[in-house]
């Protein structure tokens, strides 16, 4: 009882996160490589070789920090991240926690990613990380929306707020066909929520890596840990939310829950390396003009598709 | 054990390098970026060895030191082509472009091995104002705003913000001379109010740029026009993948890096322009801010005074030139976009005339003045120009402000031509990694 | 026990987060000062960095508010929609035409723009 309802849950979780966490550093590797980038050594020892050093490094500081605010956010974002992929169904039987309301848990996960993207870069006192925080917030701030409105449009067939439910309701055709406006938007939010790619603001070339200009070693390790951590879960929920999480034929479920998180990160991280980041004011005006007005019409699709 | 296990797998990571440039120390990095085993770094703190590229004037020792001084440990300093400061005569230099990246290598595997001590602190360990004990608490702080809590005070409303005019506080820093998202050697006193740049006062000018050689001999003999076009084509593919890497395009940076280092008189950009295009490079990061007024382009002159509409290229009174066909290409705008079109535009350009230059082996005619790839060059070299970035950028958010740098070339001419990189491809170096 | 599921996983990865800081920092010597110095590529700031910061896209969040305030309803809204049927519909479409005609006002007079 206590094996199967606690000690399973939590050891798939935190499995998931370590070994994803890993695949991402890989697969991101394989991606630069295959685009031209040049070849060192190979792409699977690259995340280890480089998370050794950081492990070796010295954990900077700056003048007068908010020691507590900047050693936590790192840790935060990284226990948000296993929070999230918790609510993720592997099969029928295996949910790590079936709570009837993981779609508003996920939902609060996103918002308060914001809050801790913004301390991490507050918290630090010094200039460049403190524009990346605030240039952040106005990110979190546009796609938290667009967010919401997607997974309410997922929500409606199943007329539930639970992941499992979620799944169980695409039994006869998948999300990313019924709403097909759904998983582009909700990758457009992926992206944002992990500022990588285009919507990398917060740790960003031109602030010299934004919130995490200042740190080293240690607390840089698990800020990119947590970064590719919480990639790891989304890709997990979009998985559950838009490609039919377990339903697949011939293999067992987990294994399909595998699969396609493992497609949805490769989309993410090459559209990553392919796009350039968008300035921050033509990134809201985007956000809020272009991309809610079409999770408004992705809503009523949704609406519509679920009533007839 | 663990300890020596995990310090073995650290010596195998890609070398984190950030660079802190002297004169004419940035060629060597265009290089580096094509490397494999070498990762080129943001901020000092993602470093463990700082490379000195070129010399860096007496002038900048301090702000060299602050910045040596900012590395975290265990790390270590590598000069190229550059003299080490006083303190760190016995530090490692290296002059030979080839034993560079190697020279790299093996001091991050000292440095992890621990074969090799980081290198010292150079100033001495004081906050920029004593603090302990003073002020109301103990920690430097008078009253609402006063004192220096922690060693330096808090920040003041001291300007009227110039969009909302709501007043909050502005930050003012210097920026630079080794901030690598500026031009190398560019210094400035910036205020900030949020990530507004509200003043922007240039101290130290960039280094000025070393051009090929065949740009300065062109002002003493005709010369192959082939070779003066690819001349110039080089040089702007360098300055594209410098601003694509800036905005986080690191593959097509590293395109048009391969492109400049292969360049031949058959070589295309037009693919790379399509790249360009469907990424949204042009609509997303480019997009049209840091106008330049016709005064301002003609200051500046060359790329910048054509994408503002001038007309001005010494080429076109050139008779072997005006024989090849050759007009002006001109942009509309100014801004930050139009000097990018106008940057492929003209290596597409350049590519062709080099193309039909060398089947019908034109010699440039003019040997009075010539068209460099930073403007004209008659009577005087292009001098620096960046002054003209104290009326620009005002009013720019921080991100519009560095793309717009980017896309001007703004450094004055050096008197020295480019050392010619030794002629070891760029293939051999990566195959030799492979 | 769903939620203590939860809270164990949320506080074991907490736990290590902050662990592996911990540890690496509990036997290393406080950075010199110049080393805490913010990297400005060389140069000094004047001040600290925090500052009555002009967060510059203000309007923008006010908007967000109103959308906030929706969304609390639209979570019970999802879960009984399908068995209200055309009702639904209509309300959360009125609901949503208004805050549409909300954003097109706000488009118009520059709300996303940097103030």
């Amino acid at each position: 009882m206590i094996v199967s309802e606690l000690l399973l849950p939590v050891f798939v979780v935190l499995a998931t996160l370590a070994v994803g966490a890993y695949l991402v550093g890989v697969i991101d590797g394989a991606i630069g490589a295959a685009l031209g980038a040049p070849r060192g050594q190979s792409a699977w020892l690259a995340p280890l070789t480089q998370g050794a050093w950081l492990l070796t490094q010295q954990a900077n500081t700056t003048e007068a920090p908010d020691w507590r605010a900047w050693r936590l956010a790192p840790a935060l974002y990284l226990a948000l991240a296993a929070t999230g992929l918790a609510v993720v169904p592997w099969s029928p039987t295996l949910i790590p926690t079936d709570l009837t309301t993981s779609v508003v848990l996920w939902g609060s996960v996103e918002a308060l990613a914001t809050v801790v993207i913004f301390l991490h870069g507050w918290s630090a006192n010094t200039l460049l990380a403190l524009i990346g925080a605030y240039r952040y917030v106005a990110l979190g701030l546009s796609y938290i929306l667009i967010s919401m409105f997607v997974l309410i449009g997922v929500a409606l067939p199943a007329e539930s707020l639970q992941f499992s439910q979620v799944v169980a309701s695409q039994a006869e055709m998948w999300n990313v066909i019924r709403q097909p406006l759904g998983l582009p938007l909700f990758l457009i939010v992926g992206l944002g929520m992990t500022f990588w790619g285009p919507f990398n603001l917060a740790d960003s070339r031109d602030l010299a890596g934004g919130t995490a200009s200042a740190v080293s070693g240690p607390p840089r390790l698990v800020w990119n840990l947590a970064r590719a951590a919480m990639l790891v879960a989304f890709s997990g929920v979009a998985a559950s939310a838009f490609l039919g999480g377990w339903l697949g034929p011939w293999l067992p479920g987990p294994l399909w829950m595998v699969i396609k998180m493992l497609v949805v990160l490769a989309v993410l991280l090459l559209i990553g390396r392919l796009v350039p980041r968008v300035q921050p004011e033509r990134c809201v005006t985007l956000m809020w003009v272009v991309l809610l007005p079409l999770s408004f019409i992705d809503l009523i699709w949704a609406g519509m598709e679920a009533l007839l | 054990m663990a300890v020596s296990w995990l310090s073995r797998l650290a010596a195998r990571a890609r070398v984190p390098v950030f660079p802190a440039l002297g004169m004419h120390g940035d060629t060597i990095l265009h290089r580096l970026a094509l490397t494999p085993g070498i990762e080129l770094v943001d901020s000092p703190r993602h470093a463990s060895i700082l490379l000195v590229a070129g010399g860096v004037p007496p002038d900048l020792h301090e702000a060299l030191r602050r910045l040596h001084d900012q590395l975290p440990a265990p790390f270590a300093t590598l000069w190229y082509r550059s003299a080490p400061l006083s303190e760190l005569a016995g530090d490692l230099r290296v002059d030979d472009p080839e034993a560079l990246p190697e020279a790299l290598k093996r001091l991050h595997r000292e440095l992890m091995s621990g074969r090799r001590d980081s290198s010292p602190r150079l100033l001495p360990d004081e906050p920029p104002n004593p603090w302990e004990g003073l002020g109301d608490d103990g920690h430097g702080g008078e009253g609402m705003m006063g004192g220096v809590p922690y060693g330096r005070p808090m920040a003041m409303n001291m300007h009227d913000d110039i969009r909302d005019g709501l007043t909050l506080d502005s930050l003012t820093v210097t920026l630079g001379p080794f901030l690598p998202v500026l031009p190398p050697g560019l210094g400035a006193k910036v205020t900030l109010q949020g990530d507004l740049v509200q003043s922007w006062v240039t101290q130290l000018a960039p280094y000025p740029i070393a051009l090929e050689n065949v740009f300065h001999e062109a002002l003493q003999r005709p010369v192959p026009i082939a070779e003066l076009e690819l001349a110039r084509a080089r040089h702007h593919l360098q300055r594209l993948a410098f601003s694509l890497r800036l905005s986080g395009l690191e593959h097509l940076a590293l395109v048009a890096l391969r492109l400049s280092r292969g360049l031949n008189v058959e070589s295309r950009v037009g693919r790379l322009h399509r790249w360009l295009t469907r990424c949204g490079f042009f609509r997303l990061t480019a997009a049209g801010r840091g106008r330049l007024e016709a005064g301002q382009a003609r200051r500046v002159g060359g790329i910048a005074a054509r994408a503002a509409g001038l007309e001005e290229d010494l080429r076109s009174r050139d008779a072997a030139y005006r024989r090849l066909g050759f007009t002006p290409i001109v942009q509309r705008g100014g801004d930050t976009n139009a000097r990018w079109r106008q940057t492929l535009a003209e290596i597409d350009h350049s590519l062709q005339l080099a193309c039909r230059a060398e089947q019908e082996d034109l010699y440039s005619e003019m040997t009075e003045a010539v068209e460099t790839p930073r403007g004209p060059w008659d009577d005087y070299r292009p001098e620096d120009a960046s002054d003209i970035l104290e009326d620009l950028l005002p009013g720019l958010e921080w991100d519009e402000a560095l793309t717009t740098i980017a896309s001007l070339d703004l450094a004055g001419v050096s008197e020295w031509p480019l050392e010619p990189l030794s002629e070891t491809s760029l293939k051999d170096d990566e195959e030799r990694q492979a | 026990m769903e939620l203590l599921t939860l809270l164990i996983v949320l506080l074991v990865a907490l736990g290590a987060g902050l662990g592996v800081q911990w540890l690496a920092m509990c036997h290393q010597t406080m950075p010199t000062y110049p080393q805490r110095a913010p990297f400005l590529g060389g140069g000094l700031p004047e001040t600290h960095a925090w500052n009555r910061y002009h967060v510059r896209y203000y309007p923008m969040t006010l908007l967000l508010i109103a959308f906030e305030m929706e969304m609390m309803f639209m979570y019970p809204w999802a879960v009984v929609y399908v068995e209200q049927g055309m009702k639904a519909v209509m309300e959360m479409g009125m609901f949503l035409a208004i805050l549409s005609v909300g954003i097109v006002y706000g488009w118009r007079e520059g709300v996303f723009k940097w103030q």
